[in-house]
């Protein structure tokens, strides 16, 4: 905002400096102009008129000479002083004075002139005078016998003509012995006595008017007037022309200030850009780079990998890094982290077109472009080794990591590269992996989305729906019960098994559906068949769904004939780790007459806690046991425990997987309650209306 | 400083030695602009009534002046003064006898605005002016534009003025040291100096660079009222001041003086020696110095060659 401001105020502060530098040029250069031309108007003028006194003087020497010369002298005094007094200057104000003085010179220089025309006219008639006096002396010269006197006369008052003019004083001729006289009857004599006087008292009568003629030209003015006319202006001049220079120093100034605005907008600028550039490079660096490791970033690798013609990833994991950080906290976490970083890429560093990254918290890339498929694995075993061998010591504590490298150069590198790290975080035997496609190790994603769409058609369509397995009592060898398995029917009439879709389903939205339509059909189907009890099968996921739990409870409580009939199936197969929920699911069915199953007992997670904390009331045998105890003597064994301890608790026990007459007849033998499995029968779409064993299979030897 | 001046003056007194300059062989005119005035001078539309032209009272074929002792003009007024030659006019310090206008362009406004002369006015000529198709042609021609203003009018006037000399007198060529005078003629020219005509008939048109008055030296009919220089200056001196005329074709500008009062050169020479030099001339000074006049005809102007 201030800098926007200050580019403002510079822009500002240029475009009124460059405006006030074309007004200052302008004026500058018209007030110099006018300056100079009046100056040199004043100057013709005074030559002029230096001229015109030249020309008076040359016609005073002369008896007669050319007079054009001073025609024009004296036309172009009058022009000059026109020119003169319309000088532009003069227009100004400040020269109102000069401008009066020099009006004031108009009355002297028309006077001067008119002076001059005298003088001229004047002097003619004198001259002319003169010159015929002393032509006409010269011609009378019987005087010089005749008249000496006379003669002498007319020469001693001609000379005193000359001399006056010469002297231009009249006092040499104010006296009345300029005229000749003489007693001389002579009529020549007096003739030319009478021509002489008459010239004389021409001259008599003109020598004052001519002197003071003369005396007017000589006595004019105009020259000082005009010297002090200049001085003025001058004076005045010089006052323009401080205005102007402090004009030109603040225009000056101006500039200067500008140019330093610009000097501190440039250097803010190159700061600010710098600053940018600084910024830029640090976010730059920081979008590719891993902060805590100093490796480029996964956002990185994804760029390069993008550019990389025949790329091959090294995919490098520490095994267990979460128990460092757990264990010695996030600092130690940390450095471990930046030492593998530098070990990783110390290893790769002379290796050719070998990129070292940091893809995720413990895991790095090493990206090659164009390398042997064995020659990768060949360095990431010489790196597992090296990692493995290498001694972090950190804070005095001396720790030994161990990695697992993935080794692909198969599209998509990332995604194939992940998947055999991740089968080889399983194998701990394999440190190195090089992914092939015939580890099959790809989920096939398509596959589980048509199996949620398959899912999610059937709960549309009513398609989820129970089969019921016939559960015998061993010692009747009556069917007693049916087990409700959950199917799926395409909508083709297939019928999909659980394994196929449940465990997705669990991962969905829709698991919850599946059971609500199992808990309906099956109690729909207990309604129809009042001779047998059904079994349905509840996960924790089911117990931990309160809405689901209370749309159970409500079903067994609105029919509590069949609610006795009812039994829950808990899978043991799943962790049952809300002991306390579990227990409070297993009293409110309790309540309606239900009886509650723990099923695949003596795998994955079953416990002899679960005994002291719930209330079981039967005990499904797992079918990975049951299977084989007519072969297998240690499972025959686990059976009669369980069997002997469900017993002891007041259990009864369901064997599961039956599949031949041997393991049927041992069970019977052992005195395990009840039995299913292909032996008795498959799962059906309905119970059978009789309870015969023999229904079920007639090859059923009791 | 005083040296170069006295040498400036060693210089100048050279070039002084003859006080008259021979008319140049060429002058510089805007020819189209001096036809179309010289169009003009002869045409009578320029006065009121239609009678009047430059050239009525300027017959520059013969002396450039009226032969009448007033000129007349329109409605046959009669002027004040005895009309001067227009011939190598352009050389005079001013016009009019009087030398009231400073050039031709100044005096040319009087004898058209004269009320005795051409009693015209401005917006009167324009309107003439711009009927006639042939001026119109003319005027764009060498002015341009479409509308006749009277200051073109004055203007091409004026240049044709300034066309009309007349050089290569006898004089001039003696001047040019191209001929030698007969003995009269340069006798003459010595009287002339002598006698002190030269004071005031000198320069380029021998006169009309000076004022003088009439009878410097024994008044001159002092009760006479003609527009003398007195009107202009207000001086009582000047009365019967005037410019001094060219002596230039002065041979074929009779009658002579500002009243016309000499018919022949001979009685112009009686005047002037008497009132103005104060001496008497003896009959062969006359003969001599009318013989030296009559070398200062010149050639007509070339202007008037040209159709």
């Amino acid at each position: 905002m201030r800098l926007k401001r200050l580019i403002s105020l510079v822009i500002g502060l240029g475009i009124i400096s460059s405006i006030a530098i074309i007004y200052f040029y302008i004026i500058q250069k018209d007030f110099t102009k006018q300056h100079r031309e009046f100056l040199l108007s004043l100057n013709t003028f005074k030559s002029a008129h230096i001229d015109l006194e030249h020309q008076i003087l040359q016609s005073s020497i002369y008896s007669y000479h050319n007079q054009d010369e001073m025609a024009k002298n004296i036309s172009s005094l009058e022009n000059e002083y026109n020119i003169l007094l319309e000088s532009k200057i003069l227009k100004d104000k400040t020269y109102t004075k000069v401008k009066k003085d020099l009006q004031g010179l108009q009355k002297g220089l028309k006077q001067h002139i008119r002076n001059t025309q005298n003088y001229l006219m004047l002097n003619a008639s004198i001259k002319n005078s003169l010159v015929f006096l002393s032509n006409f002396i010269e011609e009378a010269n019987f005087l010089q016998e005749e008249n000496r006197d006379l003669f002498k006369d007319s020469w001693r008052i001609l000379k005193n003509f000359n001399d006056a003019k010469l002297m231009q004083d009249i006092d040499y001729i104010n006296h009345n012995s300029f005229l000749l006289s003489s007693n001389l009857k002579d009529e020549k004599a007096q003739n030319f006595i009478s021509s002489f006087n008459l010239h004389s008292n021409f001259l008599i009568k003109n020598y004052p008017p001519y002197i003071q003629t003369t005396k007017n030209i000589l006595g004019d003015n105009i020259k000082e007037k005009l010297e002090e006319i200049k001085k003025e202006f001058s004076k005045l001049a010089l006052g323009d022309f401080k205005a102007l220079d402090i004009f030109a120093s603040i225009l000056f100034s101006v500039f200067i200030f500008s140019l330093l605005f610009i000097i501190i907008l440039f250097l803010k600028y190159l700061r600010e850009n710098k600053k940018l550039q600084k910024t830029t490079a640090s976010l730059e660096y920081s979008l590719t780079h891993d902060h805590l490791t100093g490796l480029r970033s996964r956002a990185a690798f994804e760029e390069k990998l993008q550019g990389t013609a025949k790329p091959h990833l090294l995919l490098a994991n520490v095994d267990s890094f979460k128990c460092i950080n757990d264990i010695y906290g996030n600092d130690v976490g940390n450095i471990v982290l930046q030492e593998l970083a530098s070990i990783i890429k110390t290893e790769f560093s002379d290796i050719k077109n070998a990129s070292v990254y940091r893809l995720g918290g413990d895991e790095f890339g090493v990206l090659f472009d164009d390398i042997k498929s064995q020659d990768a694995f060949d360095l990431a075993i010489e790196l597992e080794k090296k990692i493995s061998e290498y001694n972090f010591l950190i804070y005095e504590l001396s720790l030994h990591l161990r990695v697992s490298i993935a080794s692909n150069f198969i599209a998509p590198i990332l995604e194939n590269t992940d998947l055999a790290l991740k089968h080889l975080k399983q194998d701990y035997t394999t440190r190195v992996l090089e992914y092939k496609e015939d580890l099959n190790l790809k989920t096939n994603v398509e596959e589980n989305m048509t199996i949620i769409e398959h899912i999610k058609l059937a709960i549309k369509n009513n398609n989820i729906i129970p089969y019921f397995q016939p559960i015998v009592n061993l010692k009747t060898n009556k069917i007693e019960k049916y087990e409700a398995l959950v199917r799926l029917r395409l909508t083709d009439g297939m019928i999909l098994e659980p394994f196929k879709f449940l465990e997705i389903s669990k991962k969905s939205s829709y698991y919850h559906y599946i059971t609500k339509a199992m808990i309906e059909k099956t109690l729909e189907m207990a309604k129809e068949f009042p001779q047998y009890r059904f079994s349905i099968n509840i996960s924790m996921i089911d117990i931990l769904d309160a809405k689901l739990l209370k749309m159970l409870c409500d079903t067994l409580k609105a029919n509590p004939e069949v609610a006795n009939r009812l039994d829950i199936e808990l899978l043991e197969s799943e962790n049952l780790q809300n002991i306390e929920a579990v227990q409070d699911f297993i009293s409110s069915v309790q309540k309606y007459g239900s009886k509650v199953l723990l099923d695949d007992f003596g795998t994955g997670y079953s416990n002899f806690s679960y005994f002291s904390n719930l209330d079981i009331d039967l005990i499904k045998i797992d079918g990975s046991i049951v299977r084989e105890i007519e072969k297998d003597k240690r499972k025959l064994h686990m059976l009669k425990s369980i069997h002997s301890f469900s017993n002891g608790m007041n259990m009864k026990n369901v064997a599961e997987f039956v599949e031949n007459k041997e393991v049927a007849d041992l069970l019977h033998e052992v005195g395990v309650e009840y039995a299913q499995g292909y032996y008795f029968g498959k799962p059906l779409e309905r119970p059978l209306d009789s309870d015969e064993v023999l229904k079920l299979n007639p090859l059923i030897n009791l | 400083m005083k040296k170069t001046f006295l040498l400036h003056l060693i210089i100048l007194s050279l070039y002084a030695a003859e006080p008259i300059s021979p008319i140049p062989l060429d002058v510089e005119v805007d020819l189209p602009k001096a036809n179309l005035g010289k169009k003009l001078f002869f045409d009578t539309i320029l006065s009121r009534d239609n009678s009047t032209s430059c050239f009525s009272c300027h017959n520059i074929y013969d002396g450039g002046a009226d032969s009448n002792i007033v000129s007349v003009g329109v409605k046959d007024k009669k002027g004040n003064i005895q009309s001067p030659t227009v011939l190598n006019s352009r050389y005079n310090f001013k016009q009019f006898w009087n030398g009231r206008a400073r050039d031709l362009g100044e005096q040319i406004h009087g004898p058209i605005q004269n009320p005795v002369e051409h009693d015209m006015d401005a917006e009167t000529i324009e309107m003439r002016i711009n009927k006639i198709d042939e001026y119109k042609k003319m005027f764009k021609e060498v002015y341009g534009g479409r509308h006749i203003t009277y200051a073109q009018v004055i203007d091409a006037i004026v240049e044709f003025e300034n066309a009309l000399v007349t050089p290569n007198a006898k004089f001039d060529k003696f001047l040019r040291g191209e001929i030698e005078l007969s003995k009269n003629e340069k006798e003459g020219y010595v009287l002339f100096k002598k006698n002190g005509c030269i004071t005031c008939h000198n320069g380029i048109n021998i006169g009309g660079n000076s004022f003088q008055k009439m009878g410097t030296f024994q008044e001159y009919n002092e009760d006479s009222d003609f527009p003398d220089r007195s009107k202009i200056t207000a001086n009582p001196d000047h009365k019967n001041v005037f410019k001094v005329p060219t002596l230039r074709n002065i041979n074929k500008t009779a009658p002579y003086f500002h009243d016309a009062s000499a018919k022949t050169l001979k009685d112009a020479l009686g005047v002037m020696s008497k009132h103005n030099l104060g001496i008497i001339l003896k009959d062969h000074e006359v003969e001599d110095m009318i013989a030296f006049l009559k070398t200062l005809d010149g050639e007509l102007p070339k202007i008037l060659d040209i159709k």
